[in-house]
């Protein structure tokens, strides 16, 4: 039962998690909006154009089913929807195929379109499409296609798009290679596709999207590979053509020619192979499969060289850049590293950006860069590229020096460069920083100051004296000699121990006995004060009294004790050593003679002057 | 029983007492005809003389110094740099070894470890002579305790200096901790390969943290087979063919 509810509350878990983790990446999407793209900006009247509408960020629009223009018929003939997925961002969003025929000669404008999302209205922009009278010149893609040989190669195409067709030596323009399949032929790409051609660089090829177009009335899957293109010599040349090669199933022919059924597909009696009833019926019949060339229209490509008078430290960096720069630790000492991180991000030719250069190296060495480039696209033309560099300083400086990173900018078509402000730092020790301000005529001499304090140039001597005893890397504390020094306090602090305990011992013992002596004496004080004990035992107590007081006060023995020492002791005066010797015989005649030798009691006065004999007992 | 041990004992002390001098005669001998291979400007001999002292165990100071003169005769700055940071282990205060390791730094470029703010403090003393002190002053403190334990009055001063031992106890075991494990203690490497580069990773592909001239300190964090996980020059971490440094106490 338990387990039950245990696992219930798990899927629960695990429902609430992805439903909260969707509901944070739509959070996180991104703002709709609306691109509009034609197929073809060039078009012959008869001939048809796709025009795709595509709202990003929403998975249904109201956008318009036909979109009146005087010379053009444009009606939507599809709509899609599609969902993407980058770093756990999802992006959907809805397009809307139209086609449109033109019906005239012409330069038509097809104006902003309303997309309504809701109570927000998105506009598309507005396009140009060139109408010609008749076919003849056209743009690559439809020559592309109407040079793909009959049959089989028609079922594919292939279209290089460059859209900048002049470009300075070393820009990157980014490139498009296109390549459509009839979906019925079940394609199957063989070899990537190649730019042929000499003169240019490009990057590697990315594929970056793979949708189904509709083209002059037919359906094809599209995939779009990017890359970028430099030039890497000046002049007019041709790019391409591109090649790839593909496999396609095509209806394998009948030797004889016989009459066949159109296929649905072949609204115009386009010699389409699908009419093949292979196609109807392919159990029925036997297809085969067949490589296919794919190759595209040479484009054209016309770069200029750089100007002149590139800066000195331009390293062949073509594009838009900017540059931060970092510096750390801002205190050092003389030699002592610090590494400079500067980043150049933007958008150009990325491999030959190398890294910003000190404006004054006077005073400071520089090691090696060592660099890491992050893109930002698919190609690798956006992106920041960091540089490490370690400088030191071989004087005080106050400052870092600025870096500098030149580049040419083929928008402005002149050179551009960045130069980092100067960081202040603080070096310590070494020589004496460089006077700044100069005074005329004394050039010379501040170059002079300016250079590093001559160091010696040579080692110093050999030393031919060995030490008698071999030395150790091994600390101290880990050698066995360390540890076995040490039973020497080891065993003075035991004895000092032994010995403070056996005195502590010794002076308990003394303590003991001084208290059972003062013990006794307050018990017999006790007794002399009562008048019920005989003058036998009064007397006896009242001599043993003295004897303890005095054994107390001189730490003796108390049967040691007699009259005269415990008068010595107490330091009395002649009556009362009298008085004193006198309690000391009547104590011996009592105890010696017997009970009955005198009177049977003691007078309160008797008792009177012994307690105070006694209580006058002082050191 | 006895008697045969006290006998066997005091022939072993005998022996050792004639043979230490002698083995030491020996090393003398070799270390001289290795000084003479050096004047000779034989220094790849001199380098293998020093060298076989080095491997007999006959440390000092001196050995470590000249080794470190005759790398630098052959222009190998890194091992030179090496035996001057070993010469100065033994013995911090050679003055020939410190004077030689600046110059050899200043041409090789050699990169250094920045010793952390309490490390620059603690340069008056080193690990031994902060052991000792430790020593004493457990030793002190614990008779001091011993003394107050046993007193049947507690005397002020003996308080005093239990707490003052105990204190310099454990400022010297702080110190011993910091100097072992800082930027000059047990794990210090000298980088000793040509054109050795830190990277993120221990692949010679990997991208590169930072570029170590030869002589560069490095404080060796862990090893993983061919590779050293290091702490770098500028606060910087990387991984180093192992091959590429050497630690500076053997």
């Amino acid at each position: 039962m338990n387990r039950r509810r245990r696992r219930s509350t798990a899927w629960r878990a695990l429902l609430v998690g992805t439903l909260g983790f969707f509901v944070v990446v739509c959070a996180f999407a991104d703002s709709p909006s609306v691109t509009a793209v034609l197929s073809n900006s060039e078009a012959a009247v008869g001939e048809t154009v796709q025009l795709q509408i595509r709202v990003k960020g929403s998975r249904s629009a109201d956008a318009p089913e036909k979109i009146a223009v005087d010379g053009l018929e444009i009606d939507r003939t599809g709509t899609s929807q599609h969902f993407e997925m980058n770093n756990f961002n999802v992006t959907a969003s809805v397009i809307y195929d139209y086609t449109i025929l033109p019906m005239k000669a012409g330069t038509f404008k097809i104006p902003s379109q309303t997309i309504r999302l809701g109570s927000n209205a998105l506009h598309t922009p507005e396009l140009t499409l060139n109408v010609a009278d008749s076919p003849g010149r056209s743009s690559s893609s439809r020559s592309n296609r109407e040079a793909q040989p009959e049959n089989a190669n028609r079922l594919v195409f292939a279209e290089l798009v460059v859209p900048k067709k002049v470009a300075f030596i070393g820009e990157m323009v980014p490139a498009e290679i296109r390549l459509g399949f009839d979906p019925r032929a079940r394609p199957e790409l063989v070899d990537a596709p190649e730019i042929a051609g000499q003169g240019f660089t490009t990057q590697k090829l990315q594929q970056s999207q793979h949708d189904l177009e509709t083209i002059n009335g037919k359906s094809y899957e599209v995939v779009t590979f990017k890359t970028a293109i430099a030039a890497t010599r000046t002049g007019r040349f041709e790019i391409g053509p591109v090649k790839a090669k593909a496999r396609v199933s095509v209806p394998r022919r009948q030797p004889a020619a016989r009459s066949r059924p159109r296929s649905p597909f072949d609204l115009f009696n386009l010699d389409d192979p699908f009419s093949d009833p292979f196609f109807a019926d392919p159990f029925g019949r036997l297809a085969e499969r067949r490589e296919v060339e794919m190759e595209s229209e040479p484009a054209t490509f016309e770069v200029k060289p750089l100007p002149p008078n590139a800066p000195p430290n331009f390293s062949g960096a073509v594009g838009n850049f900017a540059m931060t720069t970092e510096a750390k630790p801002k205190r050092v000492q003389v030699g002592d590293p610090i590494t400079v991180i500067s980043t150049v991000s933007g958008r150009g030719n990325f491999d030959r950006v190398n890294a910003p250069a000190l404006e004054d190296d006077h005073g400071w060495h520089k090691y090696p860069s060592s660099s890491k480039f992050k893109q930002d696209d698919e190609v690798g033309i956006s992106g920041a590229k960091t540089f490490e560099t370690v400088i030191s300083p071989n004087e005080k400086k106050p400052a870092l020096p600025p870096l500098v990173f030149s580049y040419f900018d083929p928008v402005k078509e002149n050179y551009v460069t960045l130069r980092s402000d100067a960081m202040p730092i603080t070096v310590e020790g070494g020589a004496a920083p460089v006077v700044a301000a100069l005074q005329p005529g004394s050039a010379a001499t501040v170059v002079a100051s300016a250079k590093p304090s001559p160091k010696p140039q040579d080692i110093l001597y050999q030393l031919t004296e060995l030490p008698n005893v071999a030395q150790s890397f091994t600390p101290i504390y880990a050698r066995p000699f360390f540890w076995t020094t040490q039973f020497v306090p080891l065993l003075a602090l035991l004895g000092l121990i032994g010995w403070k305990a056996t005195q502590a011992r010794r002076e308990n013992r003394e303590a003991q006995r001084i208290a059972a002596l003062q013990h006794e004496m307050a018990e017999l004080m006790r007794k002399l004060r009562r008048d019920d004990s005989s003058p036998q035992e009064y007397f006896s107590q009242a001599s043993r009294a003295v004897r303890v007081k005095t054994a107390l006060a001189r730490n003796i023995d108390p049967n040691a004790v007699d009259a005269e020492t415990a008068a010595t002791a107490f330091d009395l005066d002649e009556n009362e050593r009298t008085q004193l010797r006198r309690l000391f015989e009547r104590s011996d005649e009592l105890r010696y003679s017997g009970a009955h030798n005198g009177a049977e009691t003691i007078s309160p006065e008797s008792r009177r002057e012994v307690l105070d004999l006694l209580e006058n007992l002082r050191t | 029983m006895k008697l045969r041990k006290l006998i066997v004992n005091l022939c072993c002390a005998i022996t050792y007492a004639f043979l230490i001098p002698s083995v030491f005669a020996q090393s003398d001998a070799r270390f001289a005809k290795a000084n003479q291979e050096y004047a000779d400007r034989n220094f790849k001999e001199a380098i293998d003389g020093y060298d076989q002292l080095a491997r007999s165990g006959q440390w000092s100071a001196n050995l470590f110094y000249d080794l470190g003169n005759a790398y630098f005769r052959v222009g190998d700055f890194g091992h030179a740099i090496l035996n001057y940071e070993r010469a100065l282990a033994l013995d911090r205060h050679h003055p020939e070894a410190d004077a030689n390791l600046r110059i050899v730094r200043d041409e090789a470029r050699a990169l250094e470890l920045t010793p952390t703010l309490v490390e620059r403090y603690l340069k008056f003393a080193n690990v031994n002579q902060l052991t000792i002190a430790a020593a004493i002053a457990l030793w002190v403190a614990t008779f001091c305790i011993v003394v107050l334990i046993f007193a049947r009055r507690r005397s002020g001063a003996v308080i005093a200096l239990s707490i003052v031992s105990l204190s310099i106890f454990a400022v010297a075991v702080f110190a011993i901790y910091e100097l072992d494990n800082g930027s000059n203690g047990r794990a210090l490497a000298i980088v000793t390969g040509m054109n050795v580069q830190a990277r993120v990773a221990t692949a010679d592909n990997a991208n590169s943290v930072l570029a170590l001239p030869p002589g560069s300190e490095i404080r060796v964090l862990s090893n993983r087979g061919d590779w050293i996980y290091a702490a770098l020059p500028n606060n910087l971490r990387g991984w180093v063919p192992a091959k590429s440094a050497e630690p500076v106490r053997l």
